[in-house]
């Protein structure tokens, strides 16, 4: 039954993303765009020495690459919840939905699981265009390890989003989670240069950031071909983050939902 | 047999929550939506509710439906507690909110019927077809939703709600922005569905429809709830405007 309603969502959430046929191409568009300019940047670093690259194969372009993917995941992790809670309140379909037999964390998981397909299918859209128009090997990617690093990178990430929703709930803009950790961990993740370029606090301080170790993990397991068990302290700390922050996080949602009800704030926007 | 629903002591007072209140801790002012709503409704039975606006009508609809948490009060949907037990209240309710945008306009109306029944455990290719037949919506139900007029659209609204065969069936405002046709249409379905042994609870500001479609009355204002009872010869119109002049305390 469960299951079935799952189904269900993704359904409607595939059907609605059909009825926009031009979307989808914009979508794969925008990759192809922002590949071709950091290939570009890659190029214009290419002949200089880059030591902190070495552990990632040395060149500038497939490490770039292997952020931007993992950067666009994250942003749907931590932004899907919310916009889908945004979304419902808005229109009133949260309520519709609210009144049928269905539970909300049924309701609001179902509702982003197409989102992280979607999200998921633009990885490997990355990474296909990496491999065919831009020659970027990828044949010592270890698919098993980079398969459970964005695993985790999911289940690290989902709570903030849902932290975000709870936040929504309550306040409806204003989220300062996915706006201070989408800022933070594009500046403190490495999505576009190495760690080891920004200054020794600051690089202690990017250790407290999931995103951090979720991009290294994989970066390590698609360019280095690194296996799950050269990994161990990305699955330990990721896993860390989930366990710590996924009850909190359904806590405070749960917690937001029976305010909202209180408040009567639920369909309001 | 339970009522399909009774309500005792209901009551719900909104908090006004700004941020100097929380800075201060001091406690917010508020509004009183409902104060002690008391009523039962038998199975087949239909009870309107009027009332000026903001008096607390939908608030009581919501209530019901387990959309809002009440401040205090009890209500049994079918014997079931909304409070304790939500999700088997919900499957004894449909709620018709009357809100268009509650669909999803990009789909078709098959599709948008067959995502809702769903969630409520059913299988679309047999809980459809009938509710469709009923409800005259087969040559629609495979358009767009939002190429669909108001009057199709509050249809499939109808048949959103009653896809599970629930036996209370909530409804906000049925016949508003409706032409004088579709609204008749509409109030046509409603008799059909109270025909078949539902209870229906309804909110409107048509008086006419309410004269029309027969049932018990009752005036909400200030989040109080009064039952009322037109004497020989008095239309709906008189006793309402009477009742309001008198603040809701219309003498039997």
């Amino acid at each position: 039954m469960f299951l079935r309603k799952v189904w269900a969502f993704v359904v409607r959430d595939f059907l609605e993303d059909l009825s926009y046929p031009l979307s989808f191409f914009w979508r794969v568009g925008s990759i192809l765009f922002h590949l071709v300019t950091f290939y570009f940047v890659g190029r214009l670093v290419g002949a200089a020495v880059l030591p902190q690259l070495t552990p990632y194969g040395g060149q500038y372009f497939p490490f770039a690459m292997v952020g931007l993917a993992l950067a666009s995941f994250q942003g749907v992790a931590l932004m899907s919840v919310s916009r889908t809670v945004l979304y419902g309140m808005y229109t009133g379909t949260l309520e519709a939905m609210l009144v049928t037999p269905t539970s909300l964390p049924t309701i609001i998981f179902s509702s982003v699981l197409y989102q992280f397909l979607a999200a998921l299918l633009e990885i490997l859209i990355y990474l296909g265009f990496s491999f065919w128009l831009f020659g970027v090997p990828l044949g010592q990617a270890d698919p098993w390890a980079a398969a459970v690093m964005l695993a985790l990178t999911l289940l690290s990430h989902l709570p903030l989003g849902i932290l975000s929703a709870a936040f929504v709930l309550i306040f409806k803009q204003g989220d300062p989670v996915t706006l201070l950790l989408g800022r933070l961990s594009a500046l403190l993740g490495g999505v576009y240069f190495p760690l080891q370029v920004l200054p020794s606090w600051l690089q202690s301080a990017a250790q407290f950031i999931p995103f951090t170790h979720a991009l290294e993990g994989l970066r390590q397991a698609v360019l280095s071909g690194r296996g799950l068990a050269q990994l161990s302290t990305q699955v330990v700390i990721l896993s860390a983050f989930a366990v710590v922050l996924l009850p909190l996080s359904l806590a405070a949602f749960a917690f937001a939902v029976r305010q909202a009800k209180r408040l009567g704030t639920l369909s309001q926007y | 047999m339970p009522p399909a629903v009774a309500v005792s002591r209901l009551s719900k007072y909104f908090p006004q929550i700004e941020l100097r209140y929380l800075l201060t801790l001091r406690r917010p002012p508020g509004v009183w939506a409902l104060q002690e709503v008391e009523f039962e409704l038998q199975a087949g039975e239909l009870l309107s509710i009027v009332g000026p606006n903001g008096s607390g009508k939908t608030t009581l609809l919501k209530l019901i439906a387990t959309l809002l948490l009440p401040t205090r009060g009890r209500i049994l949907v079918d014997g079931q507690d909304a409070l304790k037990s939500p999700l088997a209240a919900r499957r004894r309710l449909g709620f018709i909110t009357s809100n268009e945008a509650s669909f999803y306009g990009r789909l078709s109306g098959w599709q948008n019927l067959a995502f809702f029944a769903q969630l409520q455990n059913l299988d679309p290719r047999t809980a459809l077809p009938p509710v469709a037949k009923t409800l005259g919506l087969e040559p629609y139900l495979h358009r767009r939703f939002f190429s669909y007029s108001t009057g199709i659209k509050r249809r499939f609204d109808l048949a959103r709600g009653l896809l599970h065969q629930p036996e209370l069936l909530l409804m906000d405002e049925p016949t508003t922005n409706l032409d004088p046709i579709s609204a008749l249409e509409v109030r046509q379905l409603l008799a059909q569905i109270q025909g078949q042994g539902k209870t229906i609870l309804m909110v409107t500001h048509r008086l006419e429809e309410v004269q029309k479609m027969g049932g018990r009355v009752a005036l909400m204002q200030d989040g109080r709830f009064q039952e009322l009872r037109p004497g020989a010869g008095e239309s709906m119109e008189d006793l309402y405007c009477r009742a309001v002049a008198e603040g809701g305390h219309v003498p039997a």
